[in-house]
């Protein structure tokens, strides 16, 4: 390990950690912003955290050690998955490896713990919420899958470092593969991270909840979490949005300083969504995941062409 | 508008003379009781209103839910505050009172597969108290039991044995959105039974406060719509255009919500032609910006998709369930309380009605957009010259068969029944007092509110969970119009 890969790996964990909670609050200013609002300002999630983690816990009755654990294990593995998700084709291994399909595996976890905390806490909002986030889930991760699947097999490897570096440089751009796969990737990062037009992050309609639905029992400190968990969730999928589906230099210092601006740039457009795109209905969600996957069987169907 | 007719039935014959007005096209506006007996309030074919009064010695009447469907929620509520039996309805089922078990108010939940979701009372927005008990399967509703009357204040009950007109002020509170519709029914009532008629100037602000209510209820409403699907664009934008419009009703009238801004007989309200004039012209700024506003909705096909074909009124349901206001005329019910209105200023007043209603959320949200065009027009019509203080003036001239029929059948003059009603902003508000003397015996609010719930409950059936709010949305009815 030599000194740039420390800084590399340093700016992945404290990226992945610290500023993730930033790109919520960029994306809340802009929408503000975009929607004739004030705002109130990009470090809101910081204050609100902030705020969470200096109140107390609660205990609902009749639950078991599942409630408790649910927001600790979600949080441990975004931890672990920012871990894995390299920010540059030379990241170095904290350990975990840098497979695609652990972190498939990792994100299934995690939102199955806080679904295992619904049922346990047996609250009809937290319930309908879990129970939406797993139909859809199902529909999200064939997609998800197939999208990595379609890069792996151009990369010969489930490393993505390997992934990043393979599909550096613009000679990839000419064949219509990475472009099938970016747009069948983004439907899966919407349905994701939460945003418009599967989730509503800012609702207070307990109904029409996905991702919020199971929060509603927690508060204080695992509900920080939690709020945190849906920052780290933004981070790892701009990243890789970023570093493996977008173009991107093959160079780590290019590779670096692109971060930052493609990133502020997906903000935009997930804000510019948000304002114009409104909620779809609940059945309609299925059907955007499907078109989703058949882009990135489409993009499976290109690349066997050019192999 | 032609004074009340006060009929007493016996409750055997009560029952044949309500089917026979029905039967001659007549229309159930209300029922209520007091603590001798009950009154239906009907209006003929020609318009007059008529008050089928029965007393109800031992405490039992003859159900009418047959009859006129939406006189459902009239009699539980009659039973729970009265405590009147009603022969016939069945299960007469508890709606004010909520100190019940959950079986007997609402559906009981069979088979395997359909659950109950709770919603409420306390809800995560900002919004009134109701607790909504859906049967569900998935995500699709098989039944919807709303309970509503949290904060039920017994302000019918507190404004007996008032002056006229100091009962106004317990009438005006029962809600702050439709403030105006509700106090200038019940003015409307006391000048119905006083024999007063408004002079033109009055007639004229009266018709300026309501329609400006309709204006902000109506932007209020498209707002809420946006914001039940996630447009906060939208929300953000009308929600902008309501505080304009408030702050308009500020100007003329000194509050935001025009609280007490109504009286019985007079006005005191007077604004000058300069300020008239400034009203005017930011009105028609704000007329500019919610046409164009409202392009950007049309043209967003993601908006648009969501509200055809959910939550749908047939036009049969709707008459059956008697629904009123912008939801009525959604369904294709061409009512509105103003064509028929002699009291306001409403010369030449057309019903606006779309090309196709289809009772769909869709419907209720252009409908509003036809009505709110409708009353800008209205408004910047009225706003020319100074507004002064006016007064009512004492009805001249021989009285009118009907009016003899009302003296004849009541035998004095004490006691007598004055009826108003109004089209304010969610649908026809009627108000109907009994006054001893000067003196209040009973003051009765149905606003349009309390007559829609019954069919928003139903209207919801076969639609999805997550649509409720947006449904809910498209009536925008008040609770605290219905807990008064």
């Amino acid at each position: 390990m030599n000194m740039s890969s420390y800084l590399l790996g340093l700016i992945q964990v404290f990226g992945g950690i610290i500023l993730s909670p930033i790109l919520v609050g960029v994306i809340q200013q802009l929408k503000a912003v975009m929607q004739g609002r004030r705002g109130p300002g990009i470090f809101q999630p910081y204050r609100e955290l902030k705020r969470l983690w200096g109140k107390g816990l609660v205990n609902v009755a009749g639950t078991t050690i599942i409630y408790k654990l649910a927001p600790v294990i979600s949080s441990s593995v975004l931890v672990i998955a920012i871990c894995i998700v390299p920010i540059s084709s030379r990241s170095p291994n904290f350990g975990f490896g840098h497979d695609a399909l652990v972190l498939v595996g990792l994100l299934a976890l995690g939102r199955f713990s806080i679904a295992a905390s619904s049922w346990d806490t047996q609250n009809g909002f937290g319930l309908m919420g879990a129970s939406r986030d797993i139909a859809i889930s199902v529909f999200a991760e064939s997609c998800l899958v197939i999208s990595l699947a379609v890069v792996m097999l151009s990369a010969r490897s489930s490393d993505l470092r390997t992934m990043i570096s393979v599909t550096a440089g613009p000679e990839r751009w000419i064949s219509p593969v990475l472009p099938l796969v970016l747009i069948s990737f983004t439907v899966v990062a919407i349905t994701e991270i939460g945003r418009q037009p599967v989730d509503n992050p800012d609702t207070h309609l307990e109904l029409t909840m996905i991702h919020e639905g199971p929060l509603l029992e927690y508060a204080g400190r695992d509900l920080a979490l939690l709020q945190w968990n849906m920052a780290a969730r933004h981070w790892i999928f701009l990243v890789l949005i970023c570093q493996i589906f977008l173009p991107h230099g093959s160079s780590t210092l290019v590779q670096l300083i692109a971060l930052p601006i493609v990133i502020l740039a997906l903000c935009v457009v997930a804000a510019a969504i948000e304002t114009v795109v409104v909620k779809m209905r609940v059945l309609e969600v299925p059907r955007l995941l499907s078109v989703g996957t058949v882009t990135a069987m489409m993009a499976l169907l290109a690349l066997k062409a050019t192999l | 508008m032609t004074s009340t007719r006060l009929i007493q039935l016996s409750s055997s014959s009560y029952r044949d003379y309500l089917r026979t007005c029905l039967e001659d096209g007549g229309k159930f506006l209300g029922l209520y009781a007091c603590r001798t007996g009950i009154t239906c309030l009907v209006e003929g074919g020609s318009g007059s209103i008529s008050a089928l009064s029965c007393d109800t010695p031992d405490k039992k009447a003859p159900s009418i839910v047959d009859l006129a469907f939406n006189a459902n929620w009239d009699e539980r509520e009659a039973h729970d505050l009265y405590g009147i039996e009603f022969d016939g309805h069945q299960p007469l089922r508890p709606l004010v009172n909520h100190d019940s078990k959950l079986d007997t108010w609402t559906v009981r939940l069979e088979g395997e597969e359909p659950y109950q979701v709770a919603v409420g009372p306390i809800h995560a927005g900002i919004i009134e108290s109701g607790h909504f008990r859906f049967h569900v399967v998935g995500d699709r509703i098989l039944h919807l039991d709303p309970r509503l009357f949290y904060k039920h204040r017994g302000l019918e009950m507190a404004a007996e044995s008032k002056h006229f007109k100091e009962a106004i002020s317990y009438v005006g509170r029962a809600c702050m959105a439709c403030s105006v519709s509700n106090t200038l029914s019940y003015a409307l009532a006391c000048e119905d039974i006083l024999g007063l008629q408004a002079t033109n100037e009055l007639s004229r602000t009266r018709t300026l406060l309501l329609e400006l209510e309709r204006i902000w209820n109506h932007l209020n409403d498209i707002g809420a719509v946006c914001a039940g699907v996630g447009m906060a664009a939208g929300n953000a934008i009308f929600g902008y255009l309501v505080e304009q419009v408030r702050r308009i009703c500020e100007q003329v009238t000194g509050h935001r919500f025009m609280a007490r801004s109504i009286q019985v007989g007079k006005s005191e309200i007077e604004v000058d032609g300069s300020t008239v004039e400034q009203v005017r012209t930011k009105l028609g700024e704000i007329r500019k910006l919610f046409e164009s506003s409202w392009r950007d909705l049309v043209f967003n096909s993601t908006f648009q998709d969501r509200l055809t074909g959910v939550g749908i009124i047939s036009q049969e349901n709707a008459k059956l369930y008697g629904v009123v206001g912008p939801a009525g005329r959604a369904s294709g019910l061409s009512r509105d309380n103003r064509s028929r209105d002699k009291s306001l200023l409403y010369r030449d007043f057309e019903v606006s009605m779309l090309k196709d209603p289809s009772g769909d959320v869709k419907s209720r949200f252009d409908q509003r957009e036809l009505e709110l065009n409708q009353a800008f027009d209205i408004v910047s019509a009225l706003l020319e010259g100074d507004i002064a203080s006016a007064t009512c003036e004492v009805r001249r001239g021989p009285r009118t068969p009907d009016e003899q029929d009302c003296i004849d059948s009541d035998n004095s003059d004490t006691g007598r029944i004055g009826v108003g009603l109004v089209e304010g902003p969610r649908g026809s508000t009627l108000c109907a007092v009994e006054l001893d003397g000067q003196i209040i015996k009973r003051v009765h609010l149905r606003s349009a509110s309390f007559n829609n719930w019954q069919a928003l409950a139903k209207c919801t059936i076969g639609n999805l969970l997550p649509d409720f709010p947006l449904i809910n949305k498209s009536f925008e009815l008040c609770y605290a119009c219905v807990d008064r």
